[in-house]
């Protein structure tokens, strides 16, 4: 069934370019990039609000660049990047009236929407939300619905629309598809789709109890320096999954600083290492849920300048009126 | 959007009711907008639009490409509070993959040679080429190789609900991107040929194209030469699939997909690809300096206006006699001083609104023209408002603005 | 758009009166001992029957009956699907030489795939729930929910295989391999009987776990990388979660050395953990998590594999109006006002029996302690997975 509202490509399809380095993987160009950051180091967020006028809130998020995808920017050898970084826009319609159809509700009603753009990853996405999409849409709307003082708005709906431009990866391209095929890269974005949202809620000046941020920790095993065995397993706060051989399990939260409380938790993977059992008490899951909560007081400190920016051009805006 | 304009001072609103300019504007757009362009002939107020432009003026325009990691190329594009961000992203389309490809297309020595000149003289002059390989352009619109979809549903605007199928207008823009490309030929065939050039030159082992990029070279200059005794066979074609997601809409968004559009073609990089025989498949190579930018065709620029009549009326009444009246005792009230109607270049939100009768005109002024104008697309919906007359001068307007573009794009 | 909508906070919006909610939240924050609606203990679950192989046409399948008449079937269907190697398969030859080697190589980029280690993508999970769309928020939610830990029992860096027979290689997802070329399909349709009276998370859980315990897959007759080919007797079928047998098992009285994932659903009501909630309880929980764990092949006792939050229904609930701001009752609001609170998480005033809708997330100690109860020996998991070995499969 071919979408009719839309323009569709070739009837027979088509396959996405096979590049011959990755048939044959001996050349210097397919080395996995490293990460060079601190195991507790965030990587830069770039988040800038009220870039999109006509609503009522907005936000745009941009993770800095792995040092490996600068390096290829700024010296290109090859046509495969080899890492990318999370880059959305998210913007809040509302507080308004619910549809005629819709039943009473005591509180704002608030829906959620992700999608990724078709350029938005690796291999090229469809226009209709898929799996992955609608269950990021609900995560989003567990983490925000804890923060928003609902009832201020009965009767209300806020739409909460995230457009991802381009998404971080699952893996290193280098890897087989199934070496470690979850989603980890949904992680990222799920962690950024949060800091995004909580910026344009604010924006759109909607109560919070506070503002949300999300952050990602991860289990890692990297192959070690000299490419012999791997090494034991590692906590990495705001893993890029491309740079690292494989994740063991990984944790997304939402989380309030003010008041020490997750909204949202996501955690999956591998937490054989994490059992009560084991006498490594080091890696289990508690440690990967406080890594992760480390990782989102840092995004908070990006999101609360931020938030400031924003009041101080309302600010701006209201005194320019009285004068 | 109207209220961040720097209003001037003399405001026509009753004192008895102060109500501050942003509400009048939302309340009583059509007098608001009127009342900036027509102030009282006392003040010396120019005649100014709401948002602080003259009606002629386009906002101000960036344009910035090359920063999405997954695409072949991108661009984003603001045109004042109007964001577009298109990226365009090339997959293989088997030959074998097509239905209706039949052994007509394949192997005949025209292409071939075809494609010789074009590696030799890759900055063709427009207008030759144009003309003689129109074979060849068919096979973008035959096959469909240009694939451009624009999305609103991005929250873009208030009104669009995301999730939804597109909505008509988003349809609509969709296809006149798509009839635009085919029709202005801006992206030529031959960039996107993948061809599969049978090894004549005796027991020459097949894998030639693994070794390095001078010997490739080589051997595609000596191609050149011996032309004539080569058959070289077309394997796949690239598919150019060309997003355009508006990220932010305030109003005149066909500009500023176009715009994107036309920096994300120029930033397009196709690798160097080749069919591979052992594996039956085509291959690329990931090389960046082996990687070639698409040539396209000119630089075909669009610029959109929207009407604004002092009579509000006037948009609903039908063609009647009376009207055609009407039309001469207004033209009459022009030569008086008093103008009627203002054509405002790149309409915002706010003005598309109260504007019946809209303007497109894609122009484009090639390298070896000797500054002349071609008018590769001119649209013109409802109202009876632009003339032939009027017409001309938004030529001119446009062709001021392809300079502008120009400039933006190739600074970017 | 309303039921959309419902769905997408991942559960329906309890019809219950603030003071019901808040006679509830009452009862069952009550400290150490929570007075639970049907009189349950926090940790007990409700009675429910099961059965397995009840549909002759599936690989599997399993239904489990609550007793408040829910019910959920689940078939699972599998077939042969030639594997899509992409890339790799190009260069083959070099493979080979690879897993020739195979011991711990890490190098090479192409290495590990191949023989030992599927895709997630090959098993297929449907959720069909009465009343909503199959593209609804809530059975696509429950479908990653559930499937994400069954593909992911043993993740990719992981080997754990050691040639022991019962054990899986490569998880569920290495089961599916049959060679280089070919692999099994998993279809999981999981069919919800009637409109879902609690979250239907705990129900379809259980019953995938039975079904993919009862799950045969015909016995294979080629060898190595031929096409592959099977015995027609269905007696001699293995089960896909293979069993042990013999005494050299190192779990002495278990059959199944690795068990499919099962999914708990708990909840947090002010101080208090409670497990299985009903309808009611969900309303006016503070917290509601989906814990997906299973037995550890190593070291014998449970492992946790991933932790969801799901949207408490508490916070979509009407509040009631304190005496002291309601209108009908206006003068007589000094009683009200003196039992005035002021509660430590909301920073809000809190007048006990008035209902607030939840709000706000969860403290990281309670996720601990939730978790913990779930893991512990003899805790509620072993407890959960003993119950459902006692299912006769087969």
């Amino acid at each position: 069934m071919t979408d009719r509202r839309r323009i569709n490509g070739p009837s027979g399809g088509t396959r996405p370019p096979v590049f011959a380095s990755s048939i044959k993987s001996t050349t210097t160009a397919t080395e996995r990039p490293q990460r060079q950051r601190q195991p507790n180091e965030l990587r830069k967020i770039f988040l800038k609000t009220g870039l999109i006028p006509s609503a009522s809130g907005s936000s745009y998020l941009e993770f800095e660049h792995s040092a490996s995808l600068s390096a290829a920017r700024a010296l290109p050898k090859s046509l495969i990047p080899p890492s990318s970084s999370l880059k959305l826009a998210c913007t809040v319609h509302g507080p308004k009236p619910l549809p005629r159809s819709a039943t009473f509700s005591p509180n704002l009603v608030l829906t959620t929407h992700v999608k990724y753009a078709p350029f938005a990853a690796r291999k090229r996405k469809g226009h209709i939300r898929d799996a992955s999409e609608r269950d990021l849409g609900v995560h989003l709307e567990t983490a925000l619905r804890g923060v928003i003082v609902a009832e201020r708005w009965p009767k209300s709906g806020l739409d909460i629309t995230i457009t991802i431009l381009e998404a971080e990866d699952d893996r290193w391209w280098g890897d087989a598809p199934d070496s470690h095929d979850a989603a980890w890269g949904m992680m990222n974005v799920l962690a950024g789709c949060i800091t995004a949202a909580s910026a344009a809620i604010a924006d759109a000046r909607i109560d919070c109890l506070d503002l949300v941020a999300g952050g990602v920790a991860a289990v890692v095993v990297d192959e070690s320096v000299d490419g012999g065995e791997p090494s034991t397993p590692r906590l990495m706060l705001d893993t890029d999954p491309a740079e690292h051989r494989s994740l063991l399990s990984a944790c997304v939260v939402a989380y309030m600083p003010a008041r020490d409380e997750i909204t949202e938790l996501w955690l999956k993977g591998d937490n054989s290492k994490a059992s009560v059992g084991t006498d490594d008490k080091s890696l289990s899951y508690e440690t990967l849920i406080d890594g992760a909560v480390d990782a989102a007081r840092g995004a908070h400190s990006v999101l609360a300048e931020a938030v400031r920016e924003s009041a101080e051009r309302l600010a701006g805006l209201e005194t320019g009126y009285s004068t | 959007m109207a209220s961040t304009a720097t209003a001037p001072a003399p405001q026509p609103i009753p004192p008895s009711l102060s109500l501050p300019p942003s509400q009048f504007a939302r309340l009583q757009p059509h007098a608001y907008l009127l009342a900036h362009l027509s102030p009282p002939a006392s003040s010396q107020q120019p005649s100014i639009r709401a948002n602080g432009r003259s009606p002629s003026q386009f906002r101000v325009t960036s344009a910035n490409t090359g920063s999405l990691t997954h695409t072949n190329g991108s661009a984003v594009v603001r045109l004042g509070d109007t964001t577009a961000v298109c990226g365009v992203k090339a997959e293989i389309l088997h030959t074998e993959d097509i239905a209706s490809w039949s052994v007509s297309h394949s192997s005949s020595s025209s292409f071939a040679s075809n494609k010789r000149r074009k590696l030799t003289n890759p900055t063709a002059k427009l207008g030759e080429d144009r003309t003689d390989s129109g074979d060849n352009e068919s096979h973008i619109e035959d096959f469909s190789l240009l694939v451009p979809n624009l999305s609103l549903s991005t929250g873009c605007a208030p009104g669009l609900i995301p999730g939804a199928p597109p909505s008509a207008l988003a349809q609509s823009m969709s296809h006149q991107i798509l009839s635009l490309l085919h029709t202005s030929r801006l992206v030529r065939a031959e960039d996107l040929q993948i061809w599969y050039e049978r090894p004549n030159f005796g027991p020459e082992e097949p894998e030639h194209h693994n070794e390095s990029e001078q010997m490739d070279v080589d051997v595609e200059q000596e191609g050149s030469d011996e032309a004539s005794i080569q058959t070289g066979e077309i394997k796949a074609f690239w598919v150019l699939y060309i997003d355009i997601m508006i990220i932010s809409l305030a109003g005149n968004p066909f500009d500023a997909a176009w715009t994107a559009v036309l920096a994300a073609l120029r930033d397009t990089k196709l690798p160097r690809a080749w069919w591979d025989v052992d594996n039956e498949t085509v291959v690329c190579s990931d090389i960046v300096s082996e990687a070639r930018k698409l040539s396209l065709w000119g630089l075909p620029i669009a610029s959109s206006f929207g009407v604004f009549e002092a009579d509000a009326a006037a948009g609903w009444r039908s063609v009647t006699i009376q009207d055609a009246e009407e039309e001469r005792k207004l033209a009459e009230g022009d030569r008086k001083g008093i103008q009627r109607r203002w054509v405002l270049a790149d309409p915002d939100g706010y003005e598309e609104g109260l504007s019946q009768e809209r303007v497109c005109l894609v122009v484009d002024k090639p390298q070896g023209g000797d500054g002349k104008v071609f008018i590769v697309k001119m649209e013109k919906n409802g109202g009876f408002a632009v003339d032939r007359k009027e017409l001309k001068e938004l030529v001119d307007i446009s062709t001021r603005r392809w300079e502008d573009i120009n400039q933006i794009l190739k600074q970017c | 758009m309303t039921a959309q909508r419902q769905a997408s906070s991942a559960s329906q919006i309890p019809h219950l009166s603030p003071a019901e909610l808040s006679y509830l939240y009452t009862s069952l924050s009550l400290p150490g001992t929570p007075i639970r609606p049907d009189g349950r203990s926090p940790t007990q679950f409700r009675p429910l029957s099961a059965e397995t192989d009840i549909l002759p046409g599936t690989n599997g399948s399993a239904r489990v009956g609550f007793a408040d008449g829910t019910q959920a079937i689940v078939g699972v269907k599998a077939e042969v699907e030639r594997t899509v190697l992409g890339v790799q398969a190009l260069s083959q030859a070099e493979q080979q030489e690879y897993a020739e080697g195979n011991e711990g190589a890490d190098g090479g980029a192409g290495a590990k795939q191949g023989s030992t280690s599927g895709q997630g993508s090959w098993v297929q999970m449907c959720i069909e729930i009465p009343g909503f769309r199959d593209d609804d928020a809530l059975p696509v939610f429950l479908s990653e929910m559930m499937r994400e830990p069954l593909v992911e029992s043993v993740s990719g860096g992981e080997k754990d295989g050691d040639g022991d027979e019962g054990g899986m290689v490569g998880g569920l997802k290495g089961r599916l391999v049959i060679n280089r070329r070919w692999h099994w399909r998993l279809y999981i349709d999981v069919l919800l009987l009637s409109q879902p009276l609690s979250y239907p998370l705990p129900l379809l859980s259980l019953t995938t776990h039975l079904a993919l315990l009862a799950t045969k897959l015909p016995k294979l007759k080629s060898k190595g990388e031929e096409d592959p080919f099977f015995d027609d007797d269905w007696n001699a079928a293995e089960y896909l979660y293979p069993r042990v047998r013999t005494t050299r098992a190192s779990i002495p009285g278990s059959i199944h050395k690795v068990r499919p994932p099962v999914t708990l659903l708990v909840i947090s009501v002010a101080e208090n953990i409670v497990f299985d909630p009903s309808r009611e309880e969900i309303a006016v929980a503070d917290t509601v998590l989906a814990i997906s764990i299973t037995y550890d092949t190593g070291s014998n006792c449970l492992k946790l594999l991933s932790i969801r939050t799901v949207d408490p229904p508490s916070r979509l609930t009407q509040p009631s109006v304190p005496n002291s701001e309601n209108v009908a009752t206006l003068g007589s609001t000094a009683a009200a006002e003196a039992s005035a609170i002021i509660n430590p998480s909301t920073g809000e005033e809190e007048v006990s029996g008035v209902w607030r809708p939840r709000r706000g997330g969860v403290k990281r100690a309670t996720i601990a302690r939730m978790v913990k109860m779930v893991l512990e020996k003899g805790g509620v998991g072993e407890e959960v997975l003993d119950g459902l070995e006692g299912v006769e499969v087969g």
